[in-house]
């Protein structure tokens, strides 16, 4: 058993002991579950509401969940294709597409690099990590970032494009 | 020049990925593509709003004690400090000068800050105001633009006269008011307005109020009180209708600090909480309808988070790294 997975087992039976201990579950694995989601769903508003029923879905069920040395993610990520292939249902398109239950070991790359990318926004200086949340999680026009800022739109732009290198930097050029 | 070509090849770009989720046409220039392959993956960025939100909810549903029986009731964890303390951003200095020739102040702290502007931190009576002047950087959080404030002094006579004579813009000249007060009204050279009152008699909210409270004008005053109560635990201490129903005044208690509150054009302003348990009062504010503008972190001088709420007025929930227990 990997650390990784031990870390896993204490943590989901200090849950079932202690519901509010399921807040370090959430903590753990929002940005991987969020990244999974949004590769496969349309927009923003309908990954968001995904991942709000995955880990709904597992806190209630959290206390029915037996642990069978899988790490946590395999469960969360199986919550989230069984939700993602109803919400296709509903639309009526895909529906000959299967989800699949656990991404491919490309897809967990490329889902770490996104994490590790958000991280790295996390510790960009004040002005330019506004700047990336208001333009992409936000999505806010330059000229509403400029507003919100009170700066010019010339300045929100040079801020956007330091905050891009020194993220493709940080990345190691990988971005 | 070049670079400056380069911010806007790269803004079309950043565009065209959350438009349409397509960066292909950027491929093609070489200095662009590396940072276009970043924008790409930062167009599925998680909300940290959404994050917080969800969170918030999780916590609703496993029935955690609720926080608000208790922090109501919390004093401030800053030595000296009540739980609200009031922070004006001005453009420039002049206003700490302002307040110590009208009111006395005293300051108590002044540093430069992370934007290069200058914290400084003074005491009138038994209240604390913080107050930036000028500056960049984190400050921008919290944008400059006046607020108003009920202040309480000996002779509010003689303390009218000093404002003018400071430079400050006579609004309302003293007079006895119905509501147990003799008040006079000046808006300083930053447009922030004071209201200064000497009490007169037992039915002044003098007693009820500290030397310096915040007064915050908005739209749906009413509505906002149950706000308060939501978000941040306030315990609604008093309401005066208007003729139409209206919110005319409100005072409303978070921790050991008042606010007043009524119908007015919106002059949001900004606040930082001191309180022991930063993430649940940050949590509990999203829960109730605000919006993150500063998740919770922990900087050199504390664990702070910023909220903003629907009118515009922004609270900072801080536990400074000298708190007492």
């Amino acid at each position: 058993m990997t650390q990784t997975t031990e870390d896993d087992r204490l943590l989901i039976e200090a849950a079932q002991a202690d519901s509010a201990r399921f807040v370090e579950i959430y903590e753990r694995h929002v940005d991987r579950i969020y990244a999974f989601v949004s590769r496969r769903t349309e927009n923003r508003a309908v990954a968001e509401d995904i991942t709000s029923h995955v880990f709904e879905q597992a806190l209630a069920t959290i206390g029915r969940f037996e642990w069978r040395g899988l790490p946590v993610s395999v469960w969360l990520y199986r919550i989230a294709s069984n939700a993602i292939a109803d919400h296709w249902r509903e639309r009526s398109r895909h529906s000959d597409e299967p989800v699949p239950d656990v991404p491919d070991p490309g897809e967990v790359e490329d889902i770490d690099r996104r994490i590790a990318l958000y991280q790295e926004v996390e510790r960009l200086p004040d002005l330019q990590r506004h700047v990336i949340r208001m333009r992409f999680a936000e999505e806010k026009s330059i000229r509403e970032v400029a507003a919100a800022l009170n700066r010019s739109e010339g300045a929100v732009k040079q801020l956007q494009l330091r905050a891009l290198e020194k993220l493709r930097k940080s990345m190691g050029g990988h971005g | 020049m070049a670079e400056r070509r380069l911010t806007d090849r790269l803004d079309e770009t950043v565009d065209a990925i959350l438009r349409r989720g397509d960066a292909t046409g950027a491929l093609r220039d070489r200095e662009l593509a590396p940072l276009a392959r970043v924008a790409a993956d930062l167009r599925h960025y998680p909300s940290p709003d959404f994050k917080a939100r969800l969170r918030a909810q999780l916590e609703s549903q496993i029935e955690r004690k609720p926080i608000m029986t208790t922090v109501a009731a919390t004093p401030s964890v800053r030595e000296g400090f009540s739980t609200v303390t009031p922070y004006i951003r001005v453009s420039q200095e002049g206003l700490v000068d302002f307040l110590t020739k009208v009111f006395d102040a005293e300051e108590t702290f002044s540093g430069r800050g992370g934007g290069g502007g200058m914290h400084r931190e003074v005491r009138i009576g038994d209240s604390m105001l913080m107050i930036g002047e000028g500056g960049v950087g984190s400050g921008s959080v919290m944008p400059i633009r006046p607020v108003a404030f009920h202040v309480f002094v000996k002779d509010v006579d003689a303390t009218f006269e000093r404002a003018v004579a400071a430079g400050a813009e006579p609004v309302g000249k003293p007079e006895d008011r119905h509501y147990g007060e003799r008040s006079g009204f000046v808006r300083d050279a930053f447009g922030n307005y004071w209201f200064i009152a000497t009490p007169l008699g037992p039915q002044s909210l003098a007693n009820a109020l500290r030397t310096v409270t915040p007064s915050l004008l908005l739209k749906d005053a009413a509505e906002y009180v149950e706000f308060l109560k939501r978000a941040l635990g306030a315990i609604d201490e008093m309401r005066a209708p208007g003729p139409s129903g209206e919110l005319r005044y409100g005072r409303v208690r978070i921790g050991d600090a008042a606010l007043e509150l009524g119908e007015g054009d919106p002059m949001p302003g900004s606040f930082m909480l001191y309180v022991a348990d930063p993430d649940s009062w940050y949590h509990q504010a999203i829960a109730a309808g605000a919006t993150s503008i500063m998740p919770l972190g922990d900087q050199p001088y504390g664990r702070v988070g910023g909220v903003q709420d629907m009118t515009g007025n922004q609270w900072f929930f801080s536990r400074p790294v000298t708190a007492r227990s």
